[in-house]
């Protein structure tokens, strides 16, 4: 077991929504992959800073709505129509008019299900403990401060050079966090 | 989605070439909308042409103005950033509410001395008339159309007024007085757009109940008028007006209001269908009988997916809404499926059973005439207004928020050096 090991990563803090930004260009520049941003706030542009790209969530959310769409219309053809034939106002058995607003309810549940589900597989979560909660430090996320973390399982990683680059990008305080 | 929107844009693009073109377009329009209007004068069913076409064209271009009064409202309301660099286009878009005042003209015409408006005549009218006559009768629609441009007149104008004296002194003053007439405006505008749209629209048939027409129109007005700015600012920004303050990020959030108001007009052109068609009532269900017969029944169904499903499955990815291979084509077919709307709405209400090839011909190049006449002037409008003042606000409080700077506040700076 070598002194890596022990660490989940490297850890920097930022007081200003833009100093945190130019830092995370700079560590996108790098070519760091398993790296991530913590801000108490959402921060318009970070996503671009970062060099995300679009997340694979909507994925999930189309194929949910999707099912929740047609799955409702079978659903109400199969009860009112096809099982259990029921006249309600002169109107058809099965009508697209009718049977609209279900089925719209039931894309946006199956949408929202299909984000839920996706966001928590893509994430890999739940998961029961992150190194970063046991940071003294890096509980000010969630008042005023800004962090980067690039773990040690980066590829690019290097303890003095991300260190380095850390600094470089104006961080006053870079910390080694323990796993 | 082979070209999309960068941060860098190729070459400037110079459209000075260009700029006679919007007098050409309304003068020759002009002249087709006049030879609609003079071989109207003898003939009634070329009249019902010339008056169908032309309210059309006239509800059409409202809408860009209501639509972009709309959005000027709400950004103060929300105190939005986004739309601040986009501000003054709108701002120039509905002031130009006095001119459509202007072609409204003629439609108050139609209605003193013409029959488009069935409410206009006394013979044989049912309960409905007498009941809606207090609403419907020529004194009250005179009076309410005079008010209801006064209104948006005042409320535009004022708006802009704020808006230009904030560019020279950068008061915070200017953005209260903008906020104030925000506040009241948008209870002003959601009435006098219902107005607008019962008075000149549905008044066509005025049987016909229908509580949401207000926001119907509302829905399509706003939802064409974004697809009119995401063009245009994709313009001044080619031509260098608005290069330096409008990001890709301005145009994510135009498409993604565009997509929204796609869903949003979806919903409530199928919530009025959809309560006329469950309640089944002959007094309201007439009014889409008569849009099920002939062509119209192709029209209505072209308007459930070309409104709706196209836009809408063509923008639901987001980066769709940066990809001009997408967007720009999305632009012009917003055009025409809002204007394919307002006909849906206009023109089956004349009775067109008479009518032969030759109408509806003419009915074609009164529809171009009217279209072009008004489309060449709010151009010709919004160009001169574009030339004489800055393309953007220019000491909007959230100026440095947009381009996404970060301005220390005066007090932060103030206590920090108080601190050392």
């Amino acid at each position: 077991m070598n002194g890596e090991d022990l660490h989940y990563g490297i850890l920097a803090e930022f007081d200003t929504p833009a100093a945190t930004m130019a830092a995370a260009e700079k560590v996108r520049d790098q070519g760091y992959s398993r790296w991530d941003v913590h801000s108490p706030f959402p921060v318009h542009g970070m996503d671009e800073a970062m060099g995300l790209k679009n997340s694979q969530v909507g994925w999930f959310a189309f194929l949910g709505g999707a099912i929740g769409f047609f799955g409702g219309n079978l659903m109400i053809w199969y009860m009112n129509s096809f099982d259990y034939g029921l006249v309600v106002g002169g109107k058809p058995l099965y009508s697209a008019f009718s049977s609209f607003p279900v089925c719209y309810e039931m894309t946006i549940l199956f949408a929202a299900f299909g984000s839920l589900f996706g966001m928590l597989i893509l994430n890999r979560l739940p998961r029961l403990h992150h190194p970063l909660l046991k940071n003294r430090r890096f509980a000010q996320v969630t008042h005023d401060k800004f962090y980067v973390v690039i773990e040690c399982d980066d590829p690019r990683y290097d303890q003095d050079d991300t260190h380095a680059l850390l600094r470089e990008a104006g961080s006053r305080h870079v910390e080694l966090v323990r796993d | 989605m082979k070209e999309s929107i960068g941060a860098n844009d190729k070459g400037r693009l110079d459209l000075s070439g260009w700029a006679h073109w919007p007098d050409r377009i309304w003068q020759g329009g002009a002249a087709l909308a006049a030879l609609g209007l003079v071989a109207g004068w003898f003939s009634g069913g070329l009249m019902d042409a010339f008056a169908a076409t032309y309210i059309v064209a006239f509800m059409f271009y409202l809408s860009l103005v209501l639509g972009s009064l709309f959005l000027v409202l709400i950004h103060h309301l929300f105190d939005s950033y986004w739309l601040v660099p986009l501000r003054r286009l709108l701002e120039h878009l509905s002031c130009q509410a006095g001119i459509m005042g202007l072609f409204f003209v003629p439609i108050l015409g139609i209605v003193l001395f013409g029959s488009a408006y069935a409410w206009t005549q006394p013979e044989g009218q049912d309960h409905s008339w007498h009941v809606k006559s207090i609403m419907y009768n020529p004194v009250a629609f005179t009076i309410m159309s005079a008010l209801l441009f006064g209104v948006w007149h005042w409320l535009a104008n004022g708006l802009r007024r704020h808006s230009l004296a904030q560019d020279n002194t950068g008061a915070a003053a200017a953005t209260h007085a903008m906020r104030r007439y925000a506040a009241g405006g948008i209870f002003v505008f959601a009435f006098t757009l219902t107005l607008g749209a019962f008075y000149w629209m549905k008044s066509l048939e005025h049987q016909w109940f229908s509580t949401m027409y207000g926001v119907y129109y509302f829905a399509g007005s706003v939802w064409v008028t974004l697809a009119t700015v995401y063009v245009l600012t994709l313009v001044l920004r080619r031509t260098g007006h608005l290069a330096k303050v409008v990001s890709p990020s301005t145009f994510k959030d135009i498409g993604t209001l565009f997509f929204a108001f796609t869903v949003f007009y979806a919903y409530i052109a199928f919530s009025q269908y959809f309560l006329i068609w469950n309640a089944n009532i002959p007094e309201e269900t007439y009014w889409y009988v008569k849009r099920d017969q002939g062509l119209w029944h192709g029209v209505g169904l072209l308007l459930i997916f070309g409104h709706f499903f196209v836009p809408f499955l063509l923008m639901l990815r987001i980066d769709a809404k940066l990809s001009l291979t997408v967007m720009i084509p999305l632009g012009a077919w917003a055009w025409l499926m809002h204007y394919t709307d307002m006909s849906f709405n206009v023109i089956p209400a004349f009775d067109w059973s008479q009518a032969g090839w030759s109408v509806k011909l003419f009915g074609l190049l009164t529809a171009v005439g009217a279209m072009a006449l008004m489309g060449g002037a709010l151009a010709r409008f919004l160009l001169r207004d574009l030339a004489a003042h800055p393309p953007y606000p220019q000491r909007d409080p959230r100026n440095a928020e947009t381009l996404n700077v970060y301005v220390e506040p005066l007090s932060a700076r103030s206590a920090r050096s108080s601190e050392e």
